[in-house]
């Protein structure tokens, strides 16, 4: 979840106080974040936000305002969003778009004389925004303009991508839209996002004046906005409409937070939404909710009772009226997040602060064990240590040439194995299917280490199988070796036989070829009816594939009895 | 030096020879303690230099003995004939042959030396037992010469063995003197050498170590064998002691791998709070992993460059009802959850989607599904995979430590209850912090900080209970703790180990090396 960068006293003027780092350190855990680093030199806070459900949060204005709302433990006002009437200003959307990219919200701000502070906070908030919750501007992207150079009404609907001119930001010469998705640095690296690259969507004023070519660019001759400008226009679209209603109200409330005026705009659908076919934005989306009292004194463990449950939401932003049993919340219009009741219980904990709530043992009773693979690794992992074998432990992915190829099994029926489509480097490609390679891993890079090596391993390989749900199943194996002058068949031998005398298992090894032994040195393990892996010396084909200079007597099987 | 350290460090021959001097009256020599110990002189010597030099031993009294010896000429003298014996025979031949002899013609002969014959001839005129007569003749007086029997009665006494000059009379001691060997001549019949005798006490020290000293004068041996045990025999003897201080060689040995030991200490202590393991597979259904955890589809954590996606096959055959369907009501309107779900339109194909695990909820989900016991505790370790760029801190595999509370008492508080435990088992802490935090699949949900006595302040888990839309579709109907705890860092730290990537490093003398600090 985002980082940001924020400075110390920037957030003290938005908190109206003076505040210690310390004091700021402990308030972060109003809003889920942790101080990451502080330079005192220049004030710099850089914070991380944990909540992705909170991207009001994600700015120096959205923690002042949790902060603030705490100190004055009441939700702050702002009248833009209550206020009755038409709008004066109108922004058209025409038919076409819906398919594309059909949401927009807009609204001018004007008052707030911008400051260089005020300019990398409103740009860092637009990129988080537009990239983390926006998922890189798919659902929501922002525009900010100097109000003052447009006319309105504006326009969004969608345009024949060579038919529109404009100069975008970063440039000097007026493109159109395609030659922006083709040499354009943002148009390469969003263009992606539009299905359709022959009709584009595009925002522009009343005197045909391009803003905007959503997600991708806005026009540099109104989008640039600059330290002093007092007036502004923010328009966000997208492809949810409570997501790119949501994002509006944020940057509305910031700006009023550092004291512009917000003047909403009237959205004209030619169609219906969930909001109706006309809608002024900012819009407070967020409606009154009731909730059981007891819900929240269950979840919390705790007998609150009504007023200090209303005392802690009303710290915390919330509106609130109570009844006797239930509550009538109402999360405040920069807020979507509230699913479930369970949300605004941890909202009063949040609020109430975590160390308010004495903790309580769990006391109910329940009979700890491990389950019977774990236990049945550890009778085996305690006997072979007792042989005298080293045990290790390995990261289990690993690439096809170890699995696979250096064993010799290209092509047979042990060359299956499960296989990563994604994989960000060949070498973690593969699950393993077999413990024995990562021994020689081991091997090919200890040959210093004293000898003798007696080593095993014993943890989980997946083995492909179609026959089962997940395509694959998770063995539990064991894998040893024997690595010395004259390590034999015959040696390792000995340790199987001792093993399965103390595991008490029936076993018998029957001639077999595989690839990765010495032909005649090689048997199958069989338990009962299964074969569950296989004993010998290895190849010296497989010892040159590995580096390895020393002969290798070594077994591997399934431990599991039922497999 | 104390009493142990002292007598740690005695030789075997040192504590032979305290032992002697531990029952004697009186102060011995070497020799008597030789003869006592049955140890060759040398050794004795050797014995008795250290214990000097320890202080335990000191000299008694020392006495010097003129001892006298035959030389190489003496024994010649004494085999065949002495310089003036050799004249007076010589004499009589002639003169019973009616020749004369001179001293010329004496000296004709190699027998002895000039300095020999002239030395004999004066010693045999101041006996008046010959004379020179005109020519250079030598002629006996028929006076016996005694200094001649006195030599050779010396001679025969010697030659049997090495005398103490005063025991010779004072006559015998003087002629010794004369003819024994000095600087410069070494033509001489007699050594006489100065045998020193010295005697040995104990110390107070000594006296004191002595009675702590229980090897007796027993035959020393290096190593004790079947033999010796079996007819009793090791009673004779002392066994050689070893340089203990020396590093011994070393040992390939049988040993668990130090983080799997971890871990296992981990499970240990999870199962003694009343926890159950549960297990789970290495490849999961996008269902399991992410979907059931009321993940939504669209959730930033879940696309390509976050998550594992298997190759083949890509999806799961299905996906068991009623969860699919309930896990789909709760993601698009929250079904029977009470909530108002995520609003999208969920894929259901999408939820078969074959994905490596890539956290230990995923084990967590499934046995909520597959009635669990109520109330009932469930833990499992589980190897997780990221979609990260591995470096010093990101394993491309790695544990995840984390489980279940179920039951109807379970709410915030005993969530708290539960990480204070925790805080104490796991890491031995008495210092803790609750912080709020965010995960999709709890609310409530917390972080648990606590001070580690070795590390400080840390991060040792998230929590939180589990969200009604995760429970309810998977036919849980109590409140359920869900928790994490992160050990790795606590593990590296215990192990020494600067980059997560060693804790499964596949070098084995690393591995050998290893051991936990705590």
């Amino acid at each position: 979840m985002p980082t940001i960068s924020i400075f110390h006293h920037d957030l003290e003027q938005l908190l109206g106080q003076n505040a210690n780092i310390n004091q700021v350190e402990t308030w972060l855990s109003l809003v889920k974040g942790e101080l990451k680093d502080h330079n005192p030199t220049n004030g710099e806070l850089r914070v991380e936000l944990q909540d992705s459900n909170r991207p009001d949060l994600w700015c120096v204005e959205g923690i002042a305002r949790q902060i603030r709302v705490s100190l004055d433990t009441k939700p702050s006002h702002y009248p833009f969003l209550t206020n009755k009437g038409r709008s004066k200003r109108r922004l058209m959307v025409l038919p076409g778009i819906e398919d594309v990219r059909p949401f927009v919200a807009a609204c001018a701000t004007t008052g707030y004389h911008m400051t260089e502070l005020g300019l990398t906070q409103l740009i860092q908030t637009q990129e988080k925004l537009a990239d983390i919750f926006g998922r890189k501007r798919q659902t929501v992207s922002i525009g900010v303009y100097r109000l003052p150079a447009i006319s309105f009404p504006i326009t969004y609907g969608l345009v024949k991508s060579e038919e529109a001119r404009f100069t975008p930001l970063g440039f000097t010469e007026k493109m159109t839209p395609k030659e922006i998705l083709a040499i354009h640095p943002k148009g390469l690296e969003y263009g992606a996002q539009l299905s359709n690259a022959d009709h584009v969507p595009l925002l522009w004023d009343k005197d045909g004046q391009v803003l905007s070519f959503p997600p991708i660019i806005n026009s540099r001759e109104v989008g640039e906005v600059k330290i002093g400008d007092t007036d502004l226009l923010v328009e966000v679209t997208g492809t949810d409409l409570s997501m790119v209603l949501l994002t509006l109200n944020i940057f509305a409330v910031n700006l009023a937070d550092r004291g512009a005026v917000i003047d909403p705009i009237d959205i004209v659908y030619p169609y219906a939404t969930a909001m109706g076919k006309t809608i002024k934005t900012p819009l407070d989306m967020s409606i009154s909710q009731r909730i059981s009292l007891n819900a929240i004194e269950h979840a919390l463990g705790t007998p609150l009772g009504s007023e200090s449950i209303q005392q802690a939401l009303s710290g915390y932003g919330y509106q609130v009226k109570a009844t006797r049993h239930t509550l009538s919340v109402k999360l405040p219009a920069y807020r979507h997040d509230m699913m479930h009741v369970m949300d605004v219980a941890e909202d009063v904990a949040i609020s109430r602060g975590y160390d308010s709530f004495t903790p309580i043992m769990p006391a109910n009773f329940s009979v700890g064990a491990l389950s019977p693979v774990e236990t049945l690794s550890d009778q085996i992992r305690d006997l072979m240590i007792g042989f005298g074998f080293q045990e290790m432990f390995s990261n289990i992915l690993a690439s096809r040439t170890e699995i696979v190829d250096r064993m010799r099994l290209a092509g047979t029926e042990h060359g299956h194995i499960v296989e990563i489509e994604n994989a960000m480097s060949e070498s973690y490609s593969c699950l393993r299917s077999s413990i024995l390679p990562f021994l020689l891993r081991v091997e090919a890079a200890s040959p210093r280490s004293f000898y003798p090596h007696q080593l095993f391993e014993i943890g989980e390989v997946a083995l492909p199988d179609m026959g089962v749900d997940l395509g694959s199943r998770t063995v539990g194996t064991i894998s040893a070796i024997i690595a010395q002058p004259g390590a034999s068949f015959s040696e390792i031998h000995s340790y199987l036989d001792l093993l399965m005398y103390y595991l008490v298992r029936d076993y018998r090894l029957e001639p077999t070829t595989h690839h990765s032994y010495l032909d005649g040195r090689v048997g199958k393990i069989i338990c009962g009816k299964h074969e569950v892996g296989y004993i010998g010396e290895l190849h010296p084909e497989v010892l040159e594939a590995w580096q390895i200079n020393m002969p290798i007597a070594t077994f591997e099987f399934q431990i599991q009895k039922n497999n | 030096m104390d009493t142990t350290a002292l007598l740690d460090s005695l030789h075997p021959l040192e504590t032979k020879v305290l032992t002697i001097l531990k029952d004697a009256d009186c102060p011995r020599s070497d020799t008597e303690l030789a003869e006592a110990t049955d140890l060759e002189p040398s050794q004795i010597s050797m014995a008795v230099g250290w214990l000097l030099t320890k202080n335990l031993l000191a000299l008694a009294s020392e006495q010097i003995t003129p001892i006298v010896s035959l030389s190489e000429t003496g024994r010649s003298y004494h085999a065949s004939t002495s310089p003036p014996e050799w004249i007076l025979q010589s004499i009589q031949e002639h003169h019973e042959r009616s020749e004369t002899i001179t001293v010329k013609d004496l000296q004709a002969h190699d027998y002895f030396q000039p300095t020999e014959l002239s030395r004999a001839i004066g010693l045999l005129k101041k006996d008046q037992a010959i004379r020179l007569v005109s020519g250079g003749v030598l002629e006996r007086t028929g006076t016996e010469s005694p200094t001649t029997t006195a030599l050779r009665t010396v001679l025969e006494h010697v030659a049997k063995e090495a005398q103490a000059l005063a025991d010779f009379s004072s006559a015998h001691q003087s002629l010794i003197r004369q003819y024994a060997v000095k600087r410069g001549s070494l033509q001489e019949p007699f050594r006489i050498e100065d045998d020193i005798l010295r005697t040995y006490a104990l110390t107070p020290e000594g006296q004191a170590i002595s009675q702590l000293t229980t090897s007796q004068s027993l035959e020393e041996v290096s190593q004790l064998t079947p033999e010796m045990l079996k007819d009793g025999s090791w009673r004779n003897h002392s066994f050689r002691k070893y340089s203990i201080s020396l590093r011994p060689p070393r040992l390939a040995v049988g040993r668990r791998h130090p983080y799997r030991e971890f871990l296992d200490s981990v499970k240990h202590k999870l199962t003694s709070m009343g926890f159950q393991e549960m297990r789970g597979e290495l490849v999961e259904t996008e269902f399991w992993g992410m979907d059931a955890l009321y993940m939504p589809q669209f959730h930033p954590a879940r696309a390509i460059h976050d998550v594992y996606f298997v190759k083949n096959p890509t999806h799961a055959k299905s996906i068991k009802e009623p969860f699919i369907s309930q896990v789909a009501d709760a993601h698009e309107h929250g079904g029977a959850t009470g909530s108002k779900g995520w609003q999208y339109p969920y894929d259901r194909e999408r939820a078969r989607r074959l994905i490596l695990r890539s956290q230990g909820t995923a084990v967590s989900a499934r046995t909520l599904a597959n009635t669990p016991d109520i109330p009932g505790k469930y833990f499992s370790i589980a190897r997780c995979f990221r979609y990260d760029q591995v470096d010093a801190t990101h394993a491309t595999d790695f544990f995840q430590v984390e489980g279940i509370v179920l039951g109807h008492e379970i709410n915030f508080r005993t969530l708290l209850g539960l990480l204070n435990l925790f805080a104490s088992e796991m890491a031995q802490a008495k210092e803790i912090k609750f912080l709020p935090a965010y995960f999709p699949f709890t609310e409530p949900s917390v972080e648990l900080h606590v001070r580690h006595p070795h590390l400080g302040w840390m991060e040792l888990g998230g929590a939180g209970l589990f969200r009604p839309e995760v429970t309810i579709p998977l036919g849980v109907n109590v409140p359920v703790i869900a928790w994490g705890l992160g050990l790795d860092r606590m593990a590296m730290v215990a192990l020494g180990i600067h980059d997560i990537r060693d804790l499964f490093t596949s070098d084995l003398e690393a591995v050998r090396n290893m051991r936990r600090k705590f």
